[in-house]
């Protein structure tokens, strides 16, 4: 499984001459699976890119949507493959008592947002709510659980091989808990992100921040060191970035990361902040998720 | 691997954890997973000390008790209607704390639906304004 980050950013899309090398576009991470299918996770700004990328045109594309909020769907109308018929689009998501999957996206892919409407989209689109529990997209098991963000919002575990991706980039886990005393089947999203060979988890705000943003949705970097060291995972990559951290800054908190998960025990190298375009090869458990580039 | 909790049941746990106001937690399967500090006090026992207790135990660990004394049967009360019916019920009782003391109280309890259908539910305590008895 290798894995690509196009889009590191949350809330807003960050562009300019500070934000150059963690990036400005939103959340999207390519997946290339075992057998060369691919999926996209989120569908931020980031996706455009992803989508310019794609050489050769895949015949079938999923994109798993962690939940709905703008800086999760807001490439999908510049997503070139969405515009050519040949292409088959699978889009998950998570379901609503309010609307469908297709209800709610076509409110931003409609006028007067979108100058396009979901049924003038050229390519085979469907819309499927993910289901409760583990499904197969070709080599690979996907499993989906409601983490703790604002509304309905997923996380994924995809499994393929050996090798293990968990993705969390909106998740607020400490709300109200204590990652570092609660049992482990009571913490949000822990369950998904157990022993991955790579977690990708929201780190959005410095710790001194997060006080100003309680529920908001989104983690601490103490948070999503606790959270990291209690799931195990080989490799984290902090994501989901604060759109008023400069590379400057991350750079500072991609310091203050990595002292503090030496601290608490954890792996040299076991820790990093996301980089757009960075990539990862992803082997087996056993050893370290070594990045490709 | 690890079962995570649904996401109901460990957001519900955070809210009790954070009020004063004595709250139960059953899971689907009428599984007592959780009370908060203040439902600790009333019954003389906090959760931590306790652990979770299974469907067929935690109505009798506690009474409940109907005005007469009599133990009030599992089926009535209002956590077990709530979790099986899907259901709000409320009730007022007495409960025997772990030293024996007796207390009447008021019991509102709700279940917690989603997408996936029922996954438990919650039920909130109140010192009883009056004796009416066991009730829905």
């Amino acid at each position: 499984m290798k894995v690509k980050l196009w889009g590191t950013r949350g809330s807003i899309p960050s562009p300019g001459p500070e934000t150059i090398r963690y990036g400005g576009n939103t959340s999207c991470v390519g997946v290339t699976l075992s057998d060369g299918s691919m999926l996209a996770l989120d569908a931020g700004t980031g996706i455009r890119s992803l989508g310019l990328a794609l050489a050769a045109e895949p015949a079938r594309l999923h994109i798993l949507l962690t939940h709905l909020h703008l800086d999760h769907i807001q490439g999908l109308v510049f997503f070139a493959p969405a515009f050519r018929p040949q292409t088959e689009i699978v889009i998950w998501g998570p379901a609503s008592p309010e609307a469908s999957l297709r209800d709610r996206i076509a409110r931003y892919i409609s006028a007067p947002l979108s100058p396009v409407e979901v049924r003038e989209l050229p390519c085979d689109v469907s819309f499927r709510h993910c289901p409760e529990a583990e499904w197969e997209i070709g080599p690979a098991r996907i499993r989906a659980a409601s983490v703790a963000h604002r509304g309905p919002t997923l996380g994924y575990r995809i499994d393929d091989g050996d090798s293990s991706l968990a993705y969390i980039p909106d998740h607020e886990p400490a709300l109200g808990a204590d990652l570092d005393a609660l049992e482990e089947d009571w913490i949000s999203g822990l369950g998904l992100a157990r022993d991955a060979s790579l977690l990708i988890h929201d780190g959005q705000y410095a710790d001194n921040e997060y006080p100003d943003h309680i529920g908001w949705g989104h983690s601490s970097l103490s948070h999503a060191i606790s959270f990291a060291r209690r799931a195990n995972a080989e490799r984290t990559v902090l994501f989901h970035h604060d759109p008023m951290h400069s590379d400057e800054r991350l750079d500072q908190l991609a310091d203050e990361a990595r002292e503090r998960w030496a601290v608490a025990g954890g792996r040299e190298g076991g820790i990093e902040l996301a980089a757009e375009r960075a990539e990862y090869e992803l082997p087996a458990r056993t050893a370290s998720a070594a990045p490709a580039s | 691997m690890t079962q995570q909790k649904p996401l109901e049941l460990i957001l519900a746990r955070n809210l009790m954890s954070a009020l004063s106001t004595p709250a139960f937690l059953v899971d689907e399967g009428g599984v007592l997973v959780f009370y908060n500090e203040a439902a600790g006090m009333l019954l003389g026992k906090r959760f931590e000390e306790l652990g979770k207790v299974g469907a067929d135990e935690w109505g009798s660990l506690f009474g409940p008790f109907d005005e007469n004394g009599e133990p009030i049967p599992y089926d009535d009360l209002p956590l077990v209607v709530a979790v099986r019916n899907g259901r709000p019920a409320h009730a007022d009782f007495e409960i025997s704390s772990i030293d024996g003391a007796r207390h009447r109280i008021e019991a509102s309890a709700f279940p917690i639906l989603t997408a996936h259908g029922s996954q438990g539910a919650i039920a909130v305590f109140w010192p009883a304004a009056s004796s009416n008895g066991a009730g829905h």
